[in-house]
């Protein structure tokens, strides 16, 4: 067999994908109470347009953005107005929320009349992706307006559909390639036309090969359209890593992937932005893995932005054994949680609860320095040693060391015989940095 | 639902098996073929060696840490190893206060002074060991045949394999014994097959990689033979194979990243054959990956790898 695209460093964590990947997406329970937040994305937060007491219809729009960078939010459910208040999100950062109590009836949605897909400018995509309030779907929720802005000096030539899904656990886009083929290769191929690309490469991480083959019966009949099957290694969906397996191109510290000519996008992106232009609807609901050791009937929910966890956890079975993390997003990047009350923001792609058997919760001791971090970085940093420097404050160096180019996938935590959170070090340090930068 | 034992922690969420401890007691599975041939060709004295530096060197940790009011680290296992690693160095009839010595050297002034485990420059066991060396020349009185196995040497005051690098190897133990079952200096220097077991499955278990010990063995072969020297008797004798495999390749004192690390075996490779025919030959090892030790801060600066999509200064 030939030798699968893939990068340098990385880690094989164990990756459970069998509890839910059999799973068919199923629509999750409505709540008695959804909680939008006025910011879930990347950006400036939305100013409400809906007071308390007033009517909502699903899909409506009750958050502008009021910049450039931002996304609209709209009502998930048909319903009463509630509240806006301040509440918690999956950082525990309190943002402000619209809180809606849902009818007792949800109407279905009507899709509305078809436009015709191969007629749409790149001006128009990106209206519809900028009102259709769509954010980056892989969990960073970064406006796709603005991503599918580039600069005009530096043309794009290949869309890339990350449909690696390394997070372990998680199977939400392997649903999404088998049950939404076709949308997904339309939303890519409206992203094509967004930046006036040639190309777009589906890049497939090697243990979803039925998504492989489903992908490909149905790309045959575009030329412009290539299906890529990757090596299973965390983390391969990293943008940087991703577009280094498939086109062997570097993006340089500090840059974007538009300085290589590539644009990434998530599958559940594009599906969405498929959904937008053809049925205009917005983006209101998600489809969540919802998995874990501690859940009694792992499932793909397609759940409305705004569901509290808990009722994903009950349509799930409820919890078994002993909960220790419940996580937000995946294991290795996703946000712990200390109660089931988070709701669901455009971003979660996820909720993962890990039993007592598989957390270890060890002590952080002494740097052995040996050298395992450094070998599993994917950008070739040296996380123990920008560790050492935040420790002492020296920030000139952890720079040097490479804090600045971290995205915060983990490997070196996770093979770190020591329990070091090089992470949260690196995001202190990333602070520092920019706070020092700004004066 | 039951959602009381929820924690908060920083992501990632999942981890590996590997611990600093687990790593330690590879070290010691890893040591255990060459421990259990030196006891079975020096029988009581040995057990005696092993007894005291291992007991002394946990000892002098426990008190160490007790009195710098840190958090007392025996579990990590490292005390344990750094003891067994200078027993092994030693010769089977040392006094034992020298022992002594060389642990509280090891354990209390290298490692503990220097700030535990993890800060120390220089490799615990190879200072401590090489400290009583200077200090009282033991390799000169080392005397005879002290196991039960036939062969070795029963005379009094017999040269070590190493004294035949510098005069010749005229009377030299041969390969396979040198490989097998050999008896002279130190009470690993018993066949250094045992060795290459426990290096093999420490490269197995990814405590170490291959870097080091092969540039070390490639460069003392190598540079043995343009000097004249038999390169194939220079990395079978003496305490080569203990260095490169266990020594040279502690985590702690050697550099973190490839490149540094093949250089770092080129010094020590270098000094090695240097000190062996120029110099002394005893402790011509231990000496070398001291002085190894020394560029670790140099080499970890001038080998850091490049970022990813980093490009180099024109």
């Amino acid at each position: 067999m030939a030798e699968l695209k893939t990068f340098q460093g990385g880690i094989h964590p164990p990756y459970n994908k069998e509890l839910a990947s059999g799973k068919a997406i199923k629509p999750a329970p409505i709540p008695s109470e959804v909680v939008i937040h006025l910011q879930q994305h990347v950006g400036a937060p939305c100013e409400p347009l809906v007071k308390e007491g007033d009517r909502v219809e699903v899909g409506q729009k009750i958050g502008e953005a009021q910049a450039f960078v931002s996304a609209p939010v709209h009502a998930s459910v048909s319903g009463v107005v509630k509240a806006i208040t301040e509440v918690p999100n999956f950082t525990g950062a309190k943002v402000r929320s619209v809180v809606i109590t849902p009818d007792a009836t949800q109407p279905e949605f009507q899709k509305k009349p078809g436009k015709d897909l191969e007629s749409l400018t790149a001006e128009e995509i990106r209206e519809i992706a900028k009102e259709a309030g769509l954010v980056g779907m892989g969990g960073a929720a970064f406006p796709t307006h603005v991503k599918i802005t580039p600069p005009s000096d530096k043309p794009i030539d290949t869309v890339i559909i990350n449909a690696c899904e390394c997070e372990p656990f998680l199977t939400c886009d392997h649903r999404l390639l088998l049950e939404r083929t076709d949308d997904l290769i339309a939303g890519a191929r409206l992203l094509k036309t967004a930046v006036g690309a040639s190309r777009v490469i589906i890049g497939v991480e090697a243990n979803k090969m039925d998504a492989v083959d489903a992908l490909r019966s149905r790309a045959s009949s575009y030329r412009d359209v290539e299906v890529e099957v990757l090596e299973v290694k965390y983390p391969e969906g990293a943008e940087k890593m991703l577009i280094f397996a498939l086109t062997g191109r570097k993006v340089p510290p500090g840059k974007l992937p538009s300085e290589v000519g590539c644009l990434v996008q998530n599958v559940g992106t594009a599906v969405a932005l498929y959904e937008a232009a053809a049925w205009g609807k917005p983006l209101y609901e998600r489809v969540v893995t919802v998995t874990g050791p501690g859940v009694r009937e792992p499932a793909n929910l397609l759940a409305r932005v705004g569901t509290p966890v808990s009722v994903l956890l009950e349509a799930c079975g409820g919890l078994v054994g002993n909960p220790v993390k419940l996580i937000m997003g995946g294991p290795m990047t996703g946000w712990t949680q200390p109660d089931a009350k988070t709701p669901v923001v455009k971003g979660t792609s996820g909720v993962v609860v890990l039993t007592s058997e598989m957390v270890d919760l060890g002590e952080e001791s002494e740097c052995v320095r040996c050298g395992k971090c450094v070998e599993v970085c994917p950008m070739f940093l040296s996380p123990n040693f920008i560790v050492q420097s935040t420790k002492r404050g020296q920030w000139d160096r952890a720079e040097m060391w490479g804090a600045l180019d971290c995205f915060e996938c983990g490997c070196c935590s996770y093979q770190c015989p020591a329990y070091i959170p090089h992470v949260q070090y690196v995001r202190k340090a990333k602070a520092e940095i920019a706070a020092r930068k700004k004066k | 639902m039951a959602l009381d034992n929820l924690v908060i922690t920083p992501p990632p969420h999942l981890r590996s098996k590997e611990q600093t401890a687990v790593a330690m007691r590879d070290v010691l599975i890893a040591l255990a073929p060459i421990t259990i041939a030196a006891l079975v060709a020096f029988t009581y004295n040995a057990l005696f060696n092993i007894a005291v530096c291992v007991g002394s060197a946990m000892f002098f940790e426990l008190v160490a840490r007790k009195v710098r009011k840190k958090k007392v680290t025996l579990s990590d296992g490292s005390a344990a190893v750094t003891g067994l690693l200078l027993a092994l160095l030693l010769p089977p009839k040392i006094h034992w206060l020298n022992m002594i010595i060389a642990s509280f050297v090891a354990v209390v002034i290298v490692k503990e002074l220097m700030g535990g485990l993890g800060r120390n420059i220089f490799n615990p066991a190879l200072f401590g060991f090489v400290f009583i060396l200077i200090g009282s020349g033991f390799l000169a009185s080392w005397t005879g045949h002290l196991g039960f196995l036939p062969g070795g040497f029963d005379g009094v005051q017999a040269a070590t394999p190493v004294a035949y690098i510098k005069h010749g190897l005229e009377g030299a133990p041969s390969y396979a014994a040198l490989l097998f079952a050999n008896y002279g200096g130190a009470i690993s220097e018993v066949g250094c097959f045992w060795i290459l077991l426990g290096g093999a499955y420490l490269i197995y278990r990814k405590v170490i990689n291959w870097v080091i010990p092969v540039t070390i063995l490639a460069t003392v072969f190598i540079l043995a033979y343009i000097l004249g020297s038999d390169g194939l008797y220079q990395i079978l004798a003496g305490g080569v194979m203990l260095g490169a495999f266990f020594m040279a390749t502690d985590w702690v004192t050697s550099p973190m990243y490839r490149w540094g690390q093949a250089v770092f075996g080129l010094i020590i490779g270098i000094c090695i054959v240097l000190i062996r025919l120029y110099g002394g030959p005893s402790g011509a090892v231990a000496y070398s990956i001291l002085i190894g030790n020394a560029f670790v801060p140099l080499l970890d600066r001038a080998f850091k790898p490049r970022k990813f999509g980093e490009v180099v200064a024109a």
